[in-house]
């Protein structure tokens, strides 16, 4: 018996290496996001509502790619899975895109000399590091098919999650200064963004188990957040 | 008209009806055999080995085959797929020097019983080949009536009958103008559907099928797998083909033999998505082939 398909594989091989990449391109994106908040830096924050062009770009590449995949090659089994799971990915990875770009937008807004809570810094910048360290390990999960390093994703985004609901009761009682307070808000709304990146990584995650498993299950049921639904 | 026996001759119509002495007596009709009518209609096939003189092509197979619904039979060529259909209806034991062992049971009616009218079985259980075989000398009409003559049925109707057997497979409309012409000038897919209304012309349960479209274009091959849809309200339809959508397109359940022994038998949708057994995994994949 010998193998065939070789060219199928090798486009497969390729439309998962554009996906993997995509994960940099945001972690890239992200970091960036991060340290214009960080620094106020307006301009660092223009790049990075700029660069989404790419991401957006990779996302047409892949979707592209995946439509030919499956006209032409009508995948099967766990190569169906792979493409099933690429599709929902990439998606992802937009979205993440697109949370970077909102991060990065509430920079000018946020004002340049305005008082800020060590607090709620401190924070953020936990949750950044979360948030880097999920899509990172989102991306290895993904590359190595390793179910586990995708169910401990859950566990990290526990920690997103609840740093989230601190910040929006700190800035509830951060004073009653009101430009401590409009910058109080706009760091909710940051932190908003970090946890739906958080969330982002479970999906993958998600489709990482059901490539290897063949099983879906929600990770993580937004319906019931304080309920961990059992994994394949 | 039956056609002379050096006409069809080596043809599988031949082959399922059985000799001439045979095709005289008239055929029991489903109670004879044991097999309720009107129901659907379950095949279990267990222990089945089927052999070429010494080669042992079919390796101890177990299968139950659901009433009403396709079954597809996949595997690389030389799996024995099309042997192991073949033994259904027992028309393997028309190959010289072939042979079968075990059991398959159309309900609770033993196909291989010791007084069994291998007419009747084959009747019961029909047959569609993968090269559309109409008899060439015949009209349309008379190649779906020769079913229904081969098998020693009296039809009080016979216009009637092959009247409703055109329909069935969607063919009344393209040739009810010319059913006096030969069947042979249809084309490829036409042909295949004619063949298909002389296996449903019978009324069997079971409508066994081997490859049926591998030598249609696309189109002819839509029609079919339309048809076979249709069909299986009525009748349990397995299906042998080289063609892994067309299993997934058209089956509810599918099989993956290899080297003569069932692999797998997992819902068409399992398989083609989450397959069980590595070896069903890699051939659905194009990993080997």
């Amino acid at each position: 018996m010998q193998e065939t398909r070789h060219q199928f594989r090798e486009e497969l091989k390729g439309l998962e290496q554009q996906v993997l990449g995509g994960l940099d391109i945001v972690i890239q994106q992200l970091d960036r996001a991060l340290e214009s908040v960080s620094y106020q830096d307006v301009e660092l924050a223009s790049m990075v509502v700029a660069d989404d062009d790419r991401i957006d770009g990779r996302y047409l590449e892949v979707h592209q790619g995946i439509l030919s995949l499956l006209a032409r090659q009508a995948p099967v089994a766990g190569d169906l899975r792979i493409v099933a799971a690429l599709l929902h990915v990439i998606r992802c990875i937009e979205r993440m895109g697109d949370q970077c770009v909102n991060i990065a937008k509430l920079v000018p807004l946020s004002g340049y000399e305005s008082p800020k809570d060590k607090d709620i810094l401190d924070a953020l910048e936990k949750m950044g590091q979360y948030a880097r360290s999920q899509v990172s390990q989102s991306k290895e999960a993904l590359g190595s098919r390793n179910v586990e390093l995708a169910q401990d994703l859950v566990h990290q985004d526990a920690e997103i999650n609840s740093l989230n609901r601190f910040i929006f009761r700190r800035a509830v009682e951060v004073g009653d200064d009101p430009d401590v307070r409009e910058w109080a808000m706009f760091m909710v709304l940051v932190a908003r963004c970090l946890e739906r990146i958080g969330d982002n990584t479970v999906d993958i995650a998600e489709q990482v188990v059901f490539v290897v498993t063949g099983l879906f299950r929600e990770m993580a049921d937004a319906s019931t957040p304080n309920q961990r639904t059992p994994t394949a | 008209m039956i056609p002379p026996e050096s006409e069809t001759k080596g043809t599988s119509e031949m082959s399922a009806a059985g000799s001439p002495s045979e095709r005289a007596q008239e055929a029991p009709d489903l109670s004879a055999l044991g097999v309720k009518e009107g129901a659907g209609h379950q095949v279990q096939v267990s222990g089945l080995h089927a052999y070429y003189g010494q080669v042992h092509a079919v390796k101890g197979i177990d299968i139950d085959f659901p009433a009403n619904e396709v079954t597809a039979i996949i595997g690389p060529s030389g799996c024995g797929k099309s042997t192991m259909i073949r033994c259904i209806n027992r028309m393997h034991e028309e190959i010289p020097g072939a042979r079968a062992e075990g059991s398959v049971t159309l309900d609770q009616f033993d196909v291989y019983g010791a007084d069994v009218d291998v007419t009747s079985v084959r009747r019961v259980i029909g047959m569609v080949f993968q090269k559309p075989n109409p008899f060439p000398t015949m009209s349309i009409f008379d190649n779906v009536a020769a079913g229904l003559r081969l098998t020693g049925l009296k039809s009080d109707n016979l216009r009637e009958t092959v009247h409703k057997a055109l329909r069935a497979v969607g063919l009344w409309g393209e040739v009810k103008s010319r059913l006096n012409e030969p069947g042979i000038g249809l084309s490829g897919g036409q042909q295949q559907r004619l063949c298909i209304a002389r296996t449903v012309a019978v009324e069997p349960e079971v409508i066994l099928m081997d490859e049926p479209c591998s030598a249609l274009d696309p189109i002819a091959t839509l029609r079919v797998e339309e048809l076979i849809d249709e069909l299986k309200e009525r009748y349990t339809i397995v299906i042998v083909t080289h063609n892994m959508q067309q299993a997934a397109r058209v089956a509810n359940s599918t099989v993956f033999m290899l080297d003569g022994e069932l692999i797998e038998h997992s819902p068409t949708h399992d398989l083609f998505t989450v397959p069980k057994d590595e070896r069903t995994e890699r051939y659905v994949t194009g990993k080997f082939g």
